[in-house]
């Protein structure tokens, strides 16, 4: 009799294990699963970053779905929101799971994608793996922006007017875009149509084909080697397999992960503000999320010093710039016997780190 | 109430106690466990003989030496620094009722750390017997220094009918045993030892961590397997023991924890239910994290990962703590002692019984206080004759009293009322603010507020968490004037009242 592969040693599971390999090569697919081993070094704990994304991602899906059978966009988004924090049992812990997620999926796929770049993931074969990554931390970004002001209270109405500020800076085709985004010349329920089109259709459907690539490619060509334990002899290096062992690592880290937002979301409840009244004036300190404030500060830094269009053209001219640089760096430093190339792309790394803190630390220090 | 107030800003006092006493949760129970975990490893290798235990148990004893020996002794002392500092009136308290519970817990301490050095220092200089009699008179040293403490941390929570009756005769002390062997002293003495026990595995799983699996994948896999297991008794022991000592807690405190487990749907719970639900998750997710990283898979378990455990242990204990905190609310000595140092039970004044809450309220919180000058008391005598005199005048027309004359002075008495009765627990700007809490309310907002504080209704929605504000009529407006010009005045005017005071 030929020999089971089924992972659990038990008689029954063994039987329904047997029965669905035979129709569904669930076998092939644990082999698969297996052939990827894991370096095993003093920087393993950056490999975890991506799944813990992953977790988070997944939190955003369940929860998001669970706020859909409540919220109502459109003239009464805020009313909802309002129901489903206050009227509604456990509203608040779905809503608070749900932006608390946001924030930490935003925040974990900088950490991942960072601790890629320092560790030289990015180099041949995975260049796709790197670009592709850029792709979601991006469209990360956009549902951040978009989920923003689905509530529609006073903060989310102010911020995401400062926050348009950004692709409105954009010489010659702002004004359009500005409009386009908002569905008007001003934010107002047709914007959070339009967000809320964005934030459940257009992106996921985006997102997640993406994200099937992103995790394809990390499965074919497994995870990098950063570039100090390459110069250990090979026979010294240690991996263990993709699953189940690396898997059960995945899972511990899931559960702490949960544990931090559970704490986030009961003890620091998301609130909801007043409703948005555009003739008002805008709340003091007005800003936008985190991950959008080192743009913001830099633009209201630039804006300062170069009033008008130079100061915006300089702005977006330095993003652009930025993000290119970003993007093509796999491409400048392909090869783990490029030193200096190497030297360069690692001092880049840290400058763009140090940057972001900086500009967003300043950001919130002058608010 | 003439002790200074230990003003921290932004944290506030009770979160410095709080860091330190944390902090020295996590050590002085390892030092309990970690001091049974020794000999019972030791023997279970000298028995087996395994040379291989025996090199690793050193290398543990000298970690939890360092650890325990220096970190913990240093936090344990800055607890009663920090809460001397922060609460005066509850340390004297516990002092003049169990400074000989001190006394005894200290002779245990000192051969605890007497015993703690030699166990290390004589590994493989002493025949092995006795080098075992030596760890375990630590482990029975230091189960007492817990056996003591126990007391004297329950008391706070349940001091029993027994103290109660006597509480401000000055015959507490002859009641010790019944204020020591109170209520919660057993289940909180099991849930202590089983949480020293859970500790012993999570700080062993730090040292196993450092062994070479490539090397020495026998011994890592044994070593990480066999203090995982450590954690076993508190998982299943844990929930019958917590049931029990919640049933030993008093009603009107449990009552707190009941209604924010009855609200939890509505989001509206109370912080201290908040604390035992990230208890709770916390401390199953430890047993989960450690099977599925440490047991499973004990040859790649890292340092990194046993930091994440720690971590984890950090949060439980962190949660546990504020929440054991939390339940008092609003005292310090449940039934006793309010949170701002007003006692609750009458206290014996030239043999005459008398309550403070009266006292203050009938002859003033502030008048025999050593932090206000002759002028400050003869500026608000002035003060208050105005303001008796006005309500007289308004009480005959039915109209409302003139606005208050507000003078440095009368700011001043305010600021001495906050820092007297809310600062234990209040800070201006940070944790528990007072700019927060009153946000967008006005003088009479506020006024209503303190009124219903004063007042103490049992109808009162702040009974169950507020302990009652005391003073005379015009302490409390000059409390609600401070507060007003707190919340509304600028910042800079009321702190420059402060500074030139």
């Amino acid at each position: 009799m030929q020999k089971s592969s089924c992972p659990v040693r038990n008689r029954y599971a063994t039987a329904v294990w047997n029965y669905a390999d035979e129709r569904l090569g669930l076998s092939e697919l644990l082999a698969f699963a297996g052939k990827k081993q894991v370096p095993q070094h003093k920087h393993s704990f950056w490999y975890y970053w991506g799944g813990i994304s992953l977790f988070f991602f997944l939190v955003q899906c369940l929860t998001g779905v669970l706020l859909l059978v409540y919220y109502r966009p459109g003239a009464e988004a805020y009313e909802s929101v309002r129901q489903i924090t206050y009227d509604i049992e456990f509203g608040w812990l779905v809503r608070s799971a749900h932006s608390w997620s946001a924030n930490l999926m935003v925040f974990a796929v900088f950490v991942h994608m960072f601790s890629v770049f320092l560790m030289k993931a990015y180099r041949k074969p995975r260049e796709f793996g790197w670009w592709s990554g850029l792709g979601l931390l991006g469209l990360a970004m956009v549902f951040g922006f978009s989920g923003y002001l689905l509530p529609m209270d006073e903060l989310a109405y102010f911020a995401t007017k400062v926050g348009l500020e950004i692709p409105m800076s954009t010489p010659v085709i702002g004004p359009f875009l500005g409009d386009l985004i908002r569905g008007g010349p001003e934010v107002g329920e047709h914007t959070v149509q339009r967000f809320f089109a964005l934030h459940v259709v257009i992106l996921p459907a985006l997102f997640v084909p993406l994200l099937m690539f992103h995790l394809w490619l990390v499965q074919r060509h497994g995870n990098a080697i950063p570039p100090g334990e390459e110069a250990v002899p090979a026979a010294e290096r240690e991996s263990i397999p993709f699953f189940p062992n690396f898997m059960m690592k995945d899972v511990a880290m899931w559960l702490i992960a949960l544990n931090v937002l559970a704490l986030l979301a009961s003890v620091y409840p998301w609130q909801l503000g007043p409703p948005a009244n555009p003739i008002a004036p805008a709340p003091l300190g007005i800003h936008p999320e985190w991950y959008f404030m080192s743009q913001f500060q830099l633009l209201k830094v630039l804006g300062n010093w170069f009033p008008g269009i130079t100061g915006e053209i300089l702005g977006i001219g330095l993003f652009t710039i930025g993000g290119i640089v970003w993007a093509v760096i796999p491409l400048y430093d392909n090869d783990s016997r490029n030193g200096r190339r190497g030297r360069i792309a690692t001092y880049i790394g840290f400058g763009a780190i140090a940057g972001l803190i900086a500009l967003t630390a300043w950001g919130y220090w002058v608010l | 109430m003439n002790y200074p107030v230990w003003d921290v800003p932004i944290i506030g006092s009770g979160w410095v106690i709080g860091m330190i006493a944390i902090f020295h949760v996590m050590i002085s129970h390892f030092a309990i466990g970690g001091g049974i975990y020794l000999p019972f490893a030791e023997a279970r290798a000298l028995k087996r003989g395994r040379k291989d235990w025996l090199e690793f148990l050193p290398r543990h004893s000298k970690f939890f030496l360092i650890l325990t020996g220096v970190y913990g002794a240093v936090s344990g002392v800055g607890i009663w620094f920090a809460i001397g500092l922060a609460a005066p009136e509850a340390t004297s308290t516990l002092i003049h009722n169990f400074v000989f519970g001190w006394a005894i817990e200290w002779v245990f301490f000192l051969i605890e750390l007497s015993t703690a050095a030699v166990y290390y220092y004589t590994w493989n200089r002493i025949p092995d017997k006795l080098h075992l009699k030596v760890g375990w008179l630590y482990a029975g040293t230091s189960i007492m220094t817990l056996v003591i403490i126990n007391g004297i941390l329950t008391f706070m929570l349940t001091p029993g009918e027994s103290w109660l009756a006597v509480a401000g005769t000055g015959k507490e002390s002859a009641h010790f045993f019944q204020a020591f062997f109170n209520p919660t002293y057993w289940p909180s003495l099991f849930l202590r030892t089983l949480v020293c026990l859970s500790l012993a595995a999570v700080w062993a799983l730090v040292t196993g961590s450092l062994i070479n699996g490539r090397k020495q994948p026998e011994l890592k896999t044994e070593v990480i397997r066999f203090s995982t297991k450590w954690l076993l008794p508190a998982f299943f022991l844990m929930p019958p023991c917590f049931v029990w000592y919640l049933l030993m807690v008093p009603e009107s405190q449990r009552a707190l924890l009941e209604l924010g487990i009855s609200t939890i749907g509505a989001g509206t719970f109370t912080q201290v239910t908040r604390m035992v639900l990230v208890s709770i998750m916390t401390s199953a997710t430890i047993l989960g994290v450690v099977y599925f990283i440490a047991y499973r898979d004990p040859k790649t378990f890292r340092v990194g990962y046993a930091c994440a455990v720690v971590f984890l242990a950090l949060a439980a204990t962190g949660s546990t703590e504020q929440a054991r905190e939390m339940l008092r609310k609003p005292y310090v000595v449940v039934d006793h002692m309010y949170s701002n140092a007003v006692r609750k039970t009458p206290v014996n004044v030239n043999g005459e019984a008398i309550k403070e809450v009266d006292r203050f309220n009938r002859d003033g919180y502030l008048t025999n206080s050593i932090w206000a000058t002759e002028q400050e008391k003869a500026a608000w005598a002035q003060w208050d004759r105005q303001r008796e005199a006005a309500q007289v005048v308004n009480a005959s027309t039915d109209e409302q009293p003139a606005a208050p004359n507000v003078t440095p002075e009368i700011l001043r008495r305010g600021e001495l009322m906050f820092r007297g009765q809310c600062m234990a627990c209040h800070t201006t700007d940070g944790y528990r603010a007072m700019r927060g809490f009153l946000n967008e309310r006005d003088l009479q907002s506020i006024k209503n507020i303190l009124g219903m504080l004063h007042g103490y209704e049992e109808t009162s929605p702040y009974r169950t968490y507020m302990p009652p504000l005391v003073g005379t009529e015009q302490e409390i407006e000059a409390l609600a004037i401070y507060l007003d010009n707190m919340v509304n005045g600028t910042q800079a005017q009321t702190e420059n009242v402060a500074s030139a005071q």
